[in-house]
């Protein structure tokens, strides 16, 4: 019972396609690959990738303002209108935010080996607009750590802005420091580092440091001298949430391995795609391709055995676990938190979060000293 | 009236809202129509049974290019219009437009979307905003979801398959019986065509039962029944002549509660309202089949998980042979359960512009035995379906011959229709 005077769109627009075929929509355009071409084509794509920070902070902020998250600062870090993010997208931010969040403080609560402090290291990269060092500092747990980000120079300066600006509510009882640009940066339009630091013993030291770097230039950096305050004796955290997977596969590699170099009791938690293999995630990898985004180490790991087998070859040999995001939620929430966010907008579309939830993935890994209290999470 | 209607469905074909004024006209002449109907609207076969759409406006027009347009296909749709997609208000008032200018060629039954609550979370009432700078236009739809039915009775399919027509024509001539096709359709008891009308897959009834069970989803290439090259359709059109008349099917948009338990329960409730938090009116909109036994919890907050017990036990009290539902996104566009008992069929291809999914509608064939029993009133007001089936045996009825059309996602930016660019959110 076709009715044929209505034209096929699909085989005008792509020569006949199978069942099977797999852009629907008339097939998005792929933008030309980040790797080995034209300075345009690479400057979309950085552009690109710099602006899937907006879109985390808004997504945030919608989850904090419909009460899924307690974050008094994510409001100051989105411009423009906010936007009330749909339930799945609310709940998904919920949970990978828990998911860290329960990683982070493992980590910090772990007693500590040596009496020196600050005694544990975070350091997140593609940190963007993130704000859990300022939640960890309203809660009051930032006492004994040294919390840097990593971003590119764009990023990492409209950062400062938004904090030199809403001083009252974001500085606490800190104060905001840039340190003037190494004499080897002139020339370029150099930002500088900058951070926040607090009286302590009646010292001024830095805890909070944000360093303005294209992640794709660190291993060319010689020594960890080249970063402000970056310190390599104590048992450090890398947090990867949703940035190395923008990078290319090997040169991802080598930023863990550069750190994994220099710093001997080290863990890393990193929340990025998987599964890609089906619709679904064909369907992801397509319509972020569209968007300019690709996201190169999801082509590479996977599953979430191939992630942890990642981690393993970089030499966090002393544990490794993963699990997906729906997984999270059903074992990392508890049932009256669970009710609590269930209660806040009610969620219709079971099927489909279960789907988007099984495409994300968190994954862990260590070695050495300071991740003790990593044991007991299951992965 | 009719000239104006006819100018109405041309405008928002070409996915163009109409005024203001004219939908509130519409709104009202179709709350007119659908205050007549009875909770549970009788169809008779050939009908066309579709799932959720969600303003998937290209997409539509990709189902009808498939199923065939109105009032040529006889359509049945199962709810949820509305939200999600960028076009939720033309998708639902072309659908309107269409059931008032050929009321018995189109079955509206309500989701769980058609809601005032839902729509302002999940984009119908800030479309209709965006889209009129006031909440009028909402609100007139609105009250046509109120006066929408929450179920519908197939009846007069036939147990057998009869050929798929390929007219170029797009009507159907009747008697007109002449299978060019080489097996037997009569044997076959689910036969799967891509948009083109291509087999995809055929599954023979297995002798001296009912219903059949696939063990294996049936668009997994393994081993399919396929016979006849593809497009090797017939030629003739579906006739009245062949068949066995099958056990009537239940539309709803959801599923089962646990306070009905005969359809006859669900003609007794008092629809015209808003969707309620609960109660036996919002589980047939909230329900899911789940391989449970017995009632269980609904992770959506509303409704009831309900096992193939209940869909048994229920099927055999109603006499009836199959429920359709929708409701739940199925990757393969219609999925069967509980031995052939309930299907969900989903009819939003790649939903949310993200999910990678295709979509199905389901046809059945008619029977050619029943005569068109269609009205809006209550025929078969109580003893609907048992009337029809009395001289059957209890046991079990036979289930109607079904032909699942499959499509994918249409592009946007073609037809001369204003597209906008899907972004589909995900976590970065
Ligand atoms: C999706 S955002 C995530 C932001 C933050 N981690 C969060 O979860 O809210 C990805 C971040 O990675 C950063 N990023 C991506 N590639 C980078 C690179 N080569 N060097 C530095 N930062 C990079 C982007 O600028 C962006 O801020």
């Amino acid at each position: 019972m076709s009715a044929p005077h209505i034209p096929n769109l699909l085989s005008m627009s792509r020569g006949g396609g199978g069942l099977r075929g797999r852009r629907g929509r008339g097939g998005p355009r792929l933008p030309p690959a980040a790797e080995g071409h034209s300075d345009a084509s690479s400057r979309f794509h950085d552009k690109a990738i710099q602006g899937t920070d907006s879109d985390a902070a808004v997504s945030r902020y919608s989850a904090v303002s419909l009460g899924y998250l307690d974050d008094q600062f994510a409001q100051y870090f989105v411009n423009g209108q906010a936007t009330r993010r749909l339930p799945i997208i609310n709940r998904g931010t919920y949970t990978r935010t828990t998911a860290l969040d329960t990683l982070v403080d493992a980590f910090i609560s772990c007693p500590k080996s040596s009496p020196q402090t600050p005694t544990r290291q975070i350091i997140s990269l593609g940190a963007g607009t993130d704000t859990r060092y300022f939640r960890l500092r309203a809660q009051n747990k930032h006492h004994n750590i040294l919390y840097h980000e990593f971003d590119f120079p764009t990023v990492i300066a409209s950062k400062f802005r938004i904090i030199d600006s809403n001083k009252s509510v974001l500085l606490g009882d800190e104060t905001l420091f840039e340190k003037a640009p190494s004499p080897a940066d002139h020339g370029a339009e150099t930002i500088p580092e900058w951070g926040l630091e607090r009286n302590i013993d009646g010292q001024k030291e830095s805890r909070y440091i944000c360093h303005p770097l294209d992640l794709r230039d660190l291993t060319k950096t010689a020594s960890l001298g080249s970063f402000d305050g970056l310190r390599c004796g104590i048992p450090t955290l890398i947090i990867s949430e949703c940035c190395l997977c923008y990078l290319n596969v090997n040169v991802a590699h080598d930023v863990i391995k550069w750190f994994a170099d220099h710093i001997p009791d080290l863990g890393i938690a990193l929340y990025e795609p998987i599964g890609t293999e089906d619709s679904f995630g064909q369907m992801m990898v397509s319509n972020l391709a569209a968007r300019g985004v690709v996201m190169p180490t999801v082509r590479e790991y996977k599953t979430l055995g191939d992630q942890r087998e990642r981690l393993s070859q970089l030499g966090f040999g002393d544990g490794q676990e993963a699990k997906d995001v729906e997984r999270v939620w059903q074992e990392w929430v508890s049932a009256e938190e669970k009710e609590r966010v269930d209660g806040l907008e009610g969620l219709d579309e079971v099927e489909e979060w279960v789907m988007l939830a099984k495409h994300y993935g968190l994954v862990w890994g260590w070695r050495g000293v300071g991740f003790e209290c990593w044991k007991g999470l299951s992965g | 009236m009719v000239k104006d209607l006819d100018k109405a469905i041309a405008q928002l074909r070409a996915c163009r809202p109409i005024p203001e004024a004219q939908v509130r006209e519409l709104c009202h002449k179709a709350r007119e129509l659908l205050i007549e109907e009875g909770n549970v609207v009788t169809v008779t076969a050939p009908v066309t049974i579709c799932g959720d759409i969600h303003g998937q406006f290209h997409d539509l027009m990709e189902l009808f290019r498939v199923g065939g347009d109105v009032p040529d296909t006889n359509y049945l749709f199962m709810g949820d219009f509305v939200d999600r997609g960028f076009y939720s208000l033309e998708s639902f008032l072309l659908l309107l437009c269409l059931k008032v200018r050929y009321p018995d060629r189109m079955t509206l039954i309500r989701g769980n979307h058609e809601s005032r609550q839902i729509t302002t979370v999940y984009g119908f009432y800030d479309e209709c905003l965006r889209k009129y700078g006031s909440a009028n236009v909402w609100r007139y739809c609105c009250e046509v979801f109120d006066y929408l039915a929450l179920g519908a009775i197939v009846l007069g399919a036939s147990s057998n398959l009869q050929p798929a027509s390929e007219t170029s024509t797009g009507t159907q001539s009747k008697n007109n019986v002449t299978s060019t096709r080489e097996y037997n359709e009569a044997d076959i008891e689910i036969e799967v065509l891509n948009a083109e009308g291509d087999i995809l897959h055929r599954f023979p009834r297995k002798k001296g039962q009912a219903n059949n069970v696939i063990q294996r989803s049936p668009n997994k290439s393994s081993s399919p029944v396929k016979t006849g090259p593809p497009g090797s359709g017939a030629s003739g059109s579906s006739g009245g002549s062949v068949g066995n008349s099958s056990g009537a099917v239940l539309c709803v948009h959801g599923g089962l509660s646990p306070l009905i338990d005969t359809v006859d329960k669900i003609r007794l409730l008092d629809r015209k309202q808003e969707v309620p938090h609960e109660g036996a009116m919002c589980d047939l909109l909230w329900s899911d089949p789940d391989e449970i036994e017995g009632w269980g919890l609904s992770p959506r907050g509303a409704g009831f998980l309900f096992g193939a017990d209940i869909v048994t036990t229920f099927n055999h009290n109603n006499d009836l042979s199959m429920i359709a539902r929708a409701h739940q996104l199925v990757m393969e566009g219609f999925k069967e359960m509980f031995d052939n008992s309930i299907v969900t069929v989903w009819s939003a291809p790649n939903y949310c512009y993200r999910c990678g999914n295709v979509a199905a509608i389901l046809e059945l064939g008619e029977d050619g035995g029943v005569e068109n029993l269609r009205s809006n009133g209550d025929a078969g007001r109580s003893n609907g379906a048992s009337s029809v089936l009395a001289f059957r045996d209890k046991e079990r009825v036979p289930g109607p011959a079904r032909r699942y059309r499959v499509f994918q996602a249409a592009p946007q930016d073609s037809r001369g229709m204003p597209a906008k660019k899907p972004v589909a959110d995900y976590f970065l």
